[in-house]
């Protein structure tokens, strides 16, 4: 009995923390689609908007719904401004360099963040206080709520781009730009779009995952060397792939710290990631396109 | 002629005068290798408070030698290859007699071989008891050692408490696995064999294995070395949440200002090593005052182990009468008895300098003073 609630304990805190590896890796897979680059300066997106939750929280002391609105719109206006400042002014010239961009992007959000902020890890409270308790096992209530989100947020995103013109006209510039400008569609601003909603996501992820792991500098680099392993693991640039990908690295990395060895933790998702692009380097929902290679 | 002898006496004279007074102006700079940057600036930042507020205490009380003393600070990135050029780079200026260097135990370390190859007497604060065994003579620690910690630890735990299933929780970096190791060495003397040794790496974003590893030892007490406060905060929560209450005594960053704030009341009532309390001694209590007054802050670890630093390393110099690092090595370990804000200090020739360390509780998130266990070896 004890074992069951053991391993029941040890699945749910791999599926939250799969969940936020999840979300992040999305951000990623968008930005890949849209414009071909891993953008490394996403981890600093879900960072940043753990921090604009903290300025608004505890500096400006508003209520906790208002915040995360806050955190979010503002965190649509750094896409925007990510867009124009790290993207977009280098758009033509390939894939190193905007790589390189983003890269440095990375870097400076996290000096900027630590110059404003100072050094200190911050606390934020959980949306809502405690937890649920059955028998020795206990789901913390920020966890619950993460896995919530990002089951909303998967629903959201298939409707979006299944069911909404501007979702059609997303996936569209993803897939060929040519042929999306060519049919009227306004590339730029689709990567506009996709940058704010990258950014959006990122900062969601931030947000939630703040009460949990503290909002501190370097959060979002840890997430993100998981949800970069995730996004190769689910198949490079599938949005299906991001989501299963992190929610799988969650999982494993939970079960084998359990079974296996605590400190070999993060070892473990590299471990995974060696063997998918060894015995299926396309990902799991990746498909096989030989022209790319 | 006789007038000509004059004149060139005249600018003999005045040209040694304007040498003298050039000497006079040059102060005399103190290195300080501290983590401005990085995961650790938060850290860093107080350690550089605590050594500034020493600097200038210096500076009131007439300075080192009779000249002035200044600070030259170099970032080390809480990184380790950062440590080692910022080293080589206050080695390199040649006006540095005495170097106050990290006070994580990795970063020593790494710093070692070249501050060996310097030959500059540096001040470290990384408490890993290895770093001063290892044939480098110009390395003095300002921190008891882990050896010091854990068998303050082990003898709090095992003979004041008399609590004897223990299970030790250390990070797996040099401080961690140094400090759990000693802890276990401790423990043997008083007879106790843990019913659990668990490591973690540093940034682990889920303890729930390890709290679960230590439900099912059914340990009553346990022992930790753990090095980030981020780790310690989300460890405290989900040990307290999955029903563990065993009686916790942890190394020095459990009673960190930044680790009790982020924990909450999920860590009260643990007991802690501190080399520094604000009670603890008439030095501490005088510090203490001083810093609040200054920074507005509450003083810690990082800055009491750097204020420590920089006044030994001016006392050091003062009874030394020159900078030359042999005189300097020679004035610190000869030091007896010298009363800092950490406890009395002896340097022994390997360069430590205390062995004792204070335990105190965190009352409602308030440390309290419990006792203070010295070693004399």
């Amino acid at each position: 009995m004890e074992a069951l609630a053991n391993n029941f304990q040890v699945l749910f805190q791999g599926l939250a923390l799969g969940s936020i590896y999840a979300l992040v890796a999305l951000g990623f897979v968008l930005i890949i689609r849209a414009t071909n680059v891993v953008n490394f300066a996403q981890g600093d997106f879900a960072m940043l908007g753990a921090y604009m939750m903290v300025a608004c929280l505890v500096g400006a002391g508003l209520p906790y719904w208002l915040s995360f609105l806050l955190a979010l719109i503002g965190m649509g206006v750094f896409g925007i401004l990510f867009n124009y400042g790290v993207y977009f002014p280098l758009r033509h010239r390939g894939f190193l360099p905007v790589l390189i961009s983003t890269l440095g992007a990375s870097i400076f959000l996290q000096n900027t963040v630590l110059a404003i902020f100072g050094a200190q890890p911050k606390r934020l409270d959980n949306v809502i206080q405690g937890g649920v308790q059955i028998g020795s096992v206990f789901l913390d209530s920020q966890y619950l709520v993460i896995l919530a989100v990002t089951m909303l947020m998967v629903a959201f995103q298939y409707f979006f781009f299944e069911h909404t013109l501007v979702g059609k006209k997303l996936q569209a510039t993803s897939q060929d730009k040519d042929m999306a400008r060519l049919l009227g569609i306004p590339v730029a601003l689709m990567i506009a779009v996709t940058f704010i909603y990258s950014a959006v996501l990122g900062g969601l992820a931030g947000v939630l995952v703040g009460p949990v792991l503290f909002v501190s500098i370097g959060m979002g680099s840890i997430i993100a060397l998981k949800a970069f392993a995730a996004t190769i693991i689910g198949g490079f640039g599938d949005v299906k792939g991001a989501i299963v990908g992190g929610i799988f690295i969650g999982v494993v990395e939970s079960f084998a710290a359990y079974y296996i060895s605590v400190p070999y933790k993060d070892a473990y998702a590299f471990m995974m990631l060696f063997l998918v692009l060894v015995f299926r380097p396309q990902g799991f929902f990746g498909e096989k396109v030989s022209e790319k290679a | 002629m006789r007038m000509y002898l004059l004149c060139a006496l005249a600018t003999g004279v005045a040209t040694s005068l304007i040498g003298l007074s050039a000497v006079a102006a040059d102060p005399i700079r103190i290195g300080l290798v501290s983590e401005i940057t990085g995961p650790n600036a938060e850290a860093g930042s107080y350690t550089i408070n605590g050594a500034k507020l020493a600097a200038e205490e210096i500076n009131k009380k007439g300075g080192i030698l009779g000249q002035r003393v200044e600070l030259v600070i170099e970032d080390n990135q809480s990184t380790n290859p950062g440590t080692v050029l910022a080293i080589s780079k206050l080695g390199g200026r040649k006006d540095i007699p005495a170097i106050i260097g990290p006070i994580r135990s990795t970063q020593t370390q790494a710093a070692s071989p070249t501050i060996a190859k310097l030959g500059i007497p540096t001040m470290i604060g990384g408490s890993d008891p290895s770093l001063t065994r290892v044939n480098n003579r110009w390395l003095f620690r300002c921190r008891p050692n882990d050896l010091y910690s854990s068998r303050v630890i082990a003898d709090f735990g095992a003979n004041s408490l008399k609590l004897k299933k223990w299970a030790v929780v250390h990070s797996t970096d040099a401080f961690g696995s140094g400090g759990s190791k000693a802890l276990l060495d401790a423990l043997t003397a008083y007879g106790v064999e843990p019913v659990l040794v668990q490591g973690y790496t540093n940034n682990s974003q889920d303890f729930t294995p390890v709290v679960l590893a230590i439900k099912k030892s059914g340990a009553d007490i346990i022992g930790s070395y753990m090095t980030t406060s981020q780790d310690l905060g989300i460890f405290a929560k989900q040990l307290r949440q999955l029903g563990v209450n065993a009686t916790w005594v942890g190394s020095a960053s459990i009673v960190t200002d930044t680790a009790m704030k982020l924990a909450g009341d999920a860590l009260h009532g643990t007991y802690g090593v501190a080399d520094f309390n604000p009670d603890a001694n008439e030095e501490a209590t005088a510090f203490s005052k001083m810093y609040r007054a200054k920074y507005k802050l509450e003083p810690d670890v990082y800055s009491s182990w750097a204020f420590d630093a920089m006044n030994v390393i001016a006392t050091a110099l003062n009874s030394a009468k020159d900078t030359k690092p042999e005189s300097i090595r020679g004035a610190i370990v000869g030091l007896k008895n010298w009363k800092g804000v950490e406890g009395i200090y002896n340097f022994d020739e390997q360069g430590d300098g205390l062995r004792g360390y204070n335990i105190v509780k965190n009352d409602n998130g308030k440390l309290v003073f419990v006792k203070h266990i010295n070693f004399e070896k």
